[in-house]
């Protein structure tokens, strides 16, 4: 879309502009004692109102060559070219408009047009055409501005809400009403153990509606949130859930997207642990190398077939979430031999400045 | 007063077991059978025990709570204990079983218990419950990505990409999958019902196979052609069957 050819408001603006500059040169004409008043309106202003629309095309010169992508040198011919053209033109109409108006009759002032003037012409639309380009060229640079921004903000929305519907979804439903029946049934058997399991709940729904909220969080933030949920589940599962934590002290002030660990630990859990009649331990690995954070959790498995299916639709939803924020700078990778699942991933070290 | 009911207790979470028992503790003329912890370890006790009543949970692992009623072929005398269950749900509104919602109240599993007394003393009242079950079980096993073999008191969960092919005997079929094979009493026409028609075609009135397992079809005499699989087995195919074949393959 023109920006002045495709707006009213700007158009009668410009057409105005454009008519006080020929009034501008009449008054030059007139000064300069070539002419009267009447000539020099009659020649001057219908000239500029062609001159505006001629400049106004300088916009397309300037779409053609989108700024990102030009050269110094070509815009610098480009524009060159155009603006000398353009000169030519002007010239060639101011004289053929002097000629025309020296026609329809006799009696006219009409314009001496010596190589003096000639070159002051050529020189007023030279310059006027290369005003009007670089005039374009900065309107068109901060609109481009603006639309980035515009959709960066509109993309950031987007993501926002990606990512509460994924941490809406990950919640199981199984966890919160096994839980409340494991909490229904310590009870009668051990209420302090019932206080401390609904406790427990309770800080990890806190948690996870507190972490929501964020875009990024620090690895600390998400293995406090882990332990609440291991906790609950140690209670449910009693002695068959062991896990161990191998956690580098640095890694610790990591940030990460919120909720990237206790959705593995809960698949760790429902695709592995529990369908071993011994139970297992669950290994969590966190530790810094060369500006990369590297995350594992591995678990053991059973060999049979499992019967819930699904499983790989979460980790591939992890793998969208990292490249929706991290582009090809982050890695996830899972493999499962007969005893073994493991998951592994690397991701750009940030460092959390607020603590 | 009848001689006490027998109930047997399903559940993967202790304490969701406990919950039961303390419930049932109310209850003098029930008798806890046992309890067990995995579908597995209910299969057998099922055979073992045949409790008059299961409080059975649906999601375990290894096998389901509808995979344990599949393979034992039990088809009354169950209440479910689930905490979320969308097939479970549906099937439960032809009101022909009970269910419990985790967590339940004692009254909740009173009721349920109530209900389960009146259908196992009215035989005729079972017929239903037995359909209801039944159509339950057939839906989830559509759904089904494994199937599950029942052979000398041990369960054998096979994936149904490992079957090469299956073979009808007398009154039982033959399943070859991973290099091993499996014994099952039911029919293969029974079986082919519940494959997945593009990955599984009957070859012959007496073989199945595996559209993944097939290597090449090889002329075995004038007019007569064997499918040759990737294991090396060599399976007749008739004339329907090769129909079958080429209309798949095209």
């Amino acid at each position: 879309m023109h920006p002045i050819l495709s707006d009213s408001r700007r158009l009668l603006v410009y057409i105005a502009a454009w008519l006080m500059t020929g009034i501008f040169i009449a008054r030059l004409l007139v000064a300069a004692d070539l002419t009267n008043w009447t000539y020099a309106l009659l020649f001057a202003l219908p000239l500029a109102l062609l001159c505006g629309f001629l400049a106004s095309s300088a916009y397309f010169v300037c779409r053609s060559l989108p700024i990102h992508q030009r050269s110094f040198s070509t815009a610098v011919m480009v524009f060159a070219a155009a603006a000398m053209i353009s000169g030519l033109g002007w010239l060639g109409i101011c004289y053929g408009w002097n000629k025309t108006l020296a026609a329809a009759s006799e009696d006219m002032p009409v314009l001496n047009m010596s190589p003096h003037l000639s070159i002051l012409f050529f020189l007023a639309g030279f310059a006027s055409y290369l005003l009007a380009l670089l005039a374009f060229d900065v309107y068109i640079a901060f609109h481009n501005i603006r639309e980035a921004e515009r959709r960066e903000a509109a993309s950031r929305l987007l993501a926002r809400d990606a990512e509460l519907q994924v941490l809406r979804s990950q919640i199981d439903p199984h966890f919160l009403f096994n839980s409340l029946n494991s909490i229904s049934a310590l009870t009668a058997i051990d209420a302090a153990a019932a206080r401390t399991m609904t406790i427990a709940l309770a800080d990890f729904f806190r948690q996870t509606l507190a972490i929501a909220e964020q875009e990024k969080i620090s690895l600390k933030e998400e293995l406090r949130l882990c332990e609440n949920f291991l906790a609950v589940e140690k209670i449910r599962f009693g002695k068959k859930l062991m896990t161990e934590m191998q956690i580098d002290p640095e890694t610790g002030h990591a940030l990460i997207p919120p909720m990237i660990l206790q959705p593995l630990l809960e698949n760790a859990i429902k695709h592995g642990i529990r369908n071993l009649p011994k139970g297992g331990t669950i290994s969590i690995q966190a530790l810094q190398r060369d500006g990369w954070l590297h995350i594992s959790v591995r678990n053991p498995v059973a060999i049979t077939p499992a019967n819930s299916t699904g499983n790989g639709l979460g980790l591939s939803n992890l793998r969208q979430r990292f490249f929706a924020l991290y582009g090809e700078q982050a890695r996830v990778s899972w493999q499962q031999n007969n005893e073994e699942f493991i998951l592994e991933m690397a991701l750009p070290f940030e460092r959390d400045n607020n603590e | 007063m009848n001689k006490p009911l027998q109930v047997l207790i399903v559940d993967d979470e202790e304490l969701a077991r406990r919950l039961s028992m303390e419930y049932l503790r109310t209850h003098s003329d029930l008798i806890i059978a046992g309890e067990c912890e995995t579908g597995v370890e209910a299969v057998d006790a099922i055979q073992k025990l045949n409790p008059d009543l299961i409080l059975l949970d649906i999601q375990m692992p290894e096998l389901s709570g509808l995979e344990v009623l599949e393979v034992t072929g039990r088809r009354s005398g169950v209440i479910f204990t689930t905490a979320y269950d969308q097939y479970a749900l549906k099937a439960f509104d032809l009101h022909a079983v009970d269910y419990l919602l985790k967590p339940y109240s004692q009254q909740r599993f009173d009721e349920a218990l109530t209900k389960a007394r009146k259908l196992l003393s009215a035989e005729t009242s079972g017929i239903p419950a037995t359909q209801a079950l039944s159509q339950l079980i057939s839906e989830q096993s559509e759904k089904m990505q494994r199937l599950l073999i029942r052979d000398r008191g041990q369960v054998h969960v096979v994936a149904l990409d490992s079957i090469e092919y299956v073979e009808a005997q007398d009154d039982y079929i033959l399943i070859h999958a991973a290099g091993k094979s499996y014994m099952k009493t039911q029919s293969l026409s029974e079986l082919e019902a519940q494959l997945d028609a593009a990955r599984f075609v009957r070859v012959h009135r007496s073989f199945l196979i595996s559209l993944a397992a097939l290597k090449s079809i090889e002329k075995a005499s004038k007019d007569s052609q064997v499918a040759v699989l990737h294991n090396g087995a060599q399976v007749p195919i008739s004339r329907a069957g090769h129909e079958r074949l080429k209309n798949l393959l095209n």
